[in-house]
């Protein structure tokens, strides 16, 4: 008798608690590279509030018309990159940025580094997983993030792993996520982090829904002087397919940026 | 002539498998340098996260040479109005391209031309002339608000 009224306590529980994607189910499904545009071409990867200011006081100089518009675009990539470097601390700075010979996914065929990945190009796929967990799986290197919704700490101990801890909220129509514990990797902007990097990333459904913006918080004592922001646009893609990845092999020969070979 | 062939093919079919499956150009390809093949294509495959060709090209002494192109994936491609039937095994096809830093016979796509004149532009060029579509319609709108 009483292990009938606990389950039926349980189940009473388990429905009455609100699903992960009740209301919130804009998120879930295909994304991918953004649309045409100047302002997909300048955030496809990733960018910043720098760069988008700057391409928007490009545009709106009437001087700049017979300009080609890749010129704009690469002279708003290059005041982030001003950004990106003013944020850096000292020791980084010196060697910035690393040779991309060097890349471990190029040189060794890691996959990215958790937070190189969460801006890599092409697709994001959001699937909830029970009514606690959302996976977010990304087509460059098909690796998959698990982000728990039940506000659960990071466990004691936590081992820093290459995607990290992941904590996820809706705040509104926005969903939050906090990762810490990532194990050092080359971010994006190629900045070499530490394992003290914390990142808290916002996701908002453009005007018309079919984008999505992400705009992220970067913090790491180690790398950043102080806290990067940083944005990423993708297309709502129903119709593309993530492809696996399963015949990575190192190179042979790799071309260093100094000239020589090895 | 023979192992040559095969030397240069199996270097072809590794680099093929080394770079497309994590994207990497400058520490492969010299964007500086272009070169200019002309062969008998033999494989066009659509995919991502790079689209790949392979081409036999022939020299003076009837000696062939497989070459390996490579371009955007088919996502960025597809944009643009590719399709897996843009370039058919068979075809005779002319394409340049940026070359590799060891020389090898593989090229990052930048221009095939075919022997009735038409050609096909990788998706950044398709793409530019968008952008620089939108551009103009803003500049407008800029001016009509003045």
């Amino acid at each position: 008798m009483a292990s009938r009224v606990l389950i039926l306590l349980l189940l009473i529980v388990a429905l009455a608690r609100p699903s992960l994607a009740q209301g919130k189910r804009w998120i879930e499904g295909m994304w991918s590279d953004p649309p045409v545009s100047m302002i997909g071409s300048l955030c496809a990867g990733h960018c910043s509030d720098v760069a988008l200011n700057a391409l928007n006081e490009l545009l709106d100089d009437p001087r700049n018309d017979s300009r080609p518009v890749q010129q704009l675009l690469q002279t708003a990539a290059a005041r982030h990159d001003a950004y990106v470097r003013a944020h850096l601390v000292p020791e980084l700075l010196k060697t910035y940025p690393p040779d991309p010979a060097d890349d471990p996914s190029f040189l060794n065929c890691e996959p990215y580094a958790g937070a190189r990945q969460m801006f890599s190009r092409h697709q994001l796929q959001v699937t909830p997983i029970g009514r606690d967990r959302l996976e977010l799986r990304y087509g460059e290197w098909d690796q998959r993030r698990t982000v728990y919704m039940d506000g659960r700490a990071k466990p004691t101990g936590y081992t820093p792993s290459r995607l990290g801890f992941s904590v996820g909220r809706w705040d509104g129509n926005a969903l939050v996520i906090a990762t810490s514990g990532l194990a050092p990797g080359w971010g994006p902007d190629n900045i070499l982090y530490s394992d003290q990097m914390q990142i808290v990333e916002r996701y908002t459904r453009g005007e018309d829904g079919k984008t999505l913006w992400l705009t992220a918080t970067l913090t790491d004592p180690k790398a950043l002087r102080e806290p990067i922001v940083l944005k990423k646009l993708w297309r709502w893609a129903p119709e593309s397919e993530i492809a696996p990845v399963v015949d990575c092999e190192k190179p042979t020969s790799v071309h260093r940026r100094d000239g020589t070979t090895r | 002539m023979t192992r040559n062939y095969l030397l240069a093919l199996a270097v072809a079919v590794l680099a093929v498998r080394s770079v497309s499956a994590h994207h990497a150009f400058s520490p492969v390809y010299d964007d500086k340098r272009t070169v200019t093949i002309d062969g008998v294509v033999t494989e066009f495959r659509f995919v991502n996260p790079h689209s790949m060709m392979t081409i036999e090209v022939r020299d003076e002494s009837g000696a062939v040479t497989r070459w390996v192109v490579e371009f955007a994936g088919r996502l960025n491609l597809s944009e643009v109005g590719w399709t897996a039937n843009s370039i058919r095994a068979g075809e005779k096809v002319s394409v340049t391209g940026n070359p590799t830093w060891e020389k090898m016979p593989r090229l990052f796509f930048k221009r095939l031309v075919r022997p009735d004149g038409s050609e096909l532009l990788p998706g950044a060029a398709q793409r530019d002339s968008a952008l620089e579509a939108e551009r103009r319609q803003r500049a407008q709108e800029r001016d009509r608000r003045k």
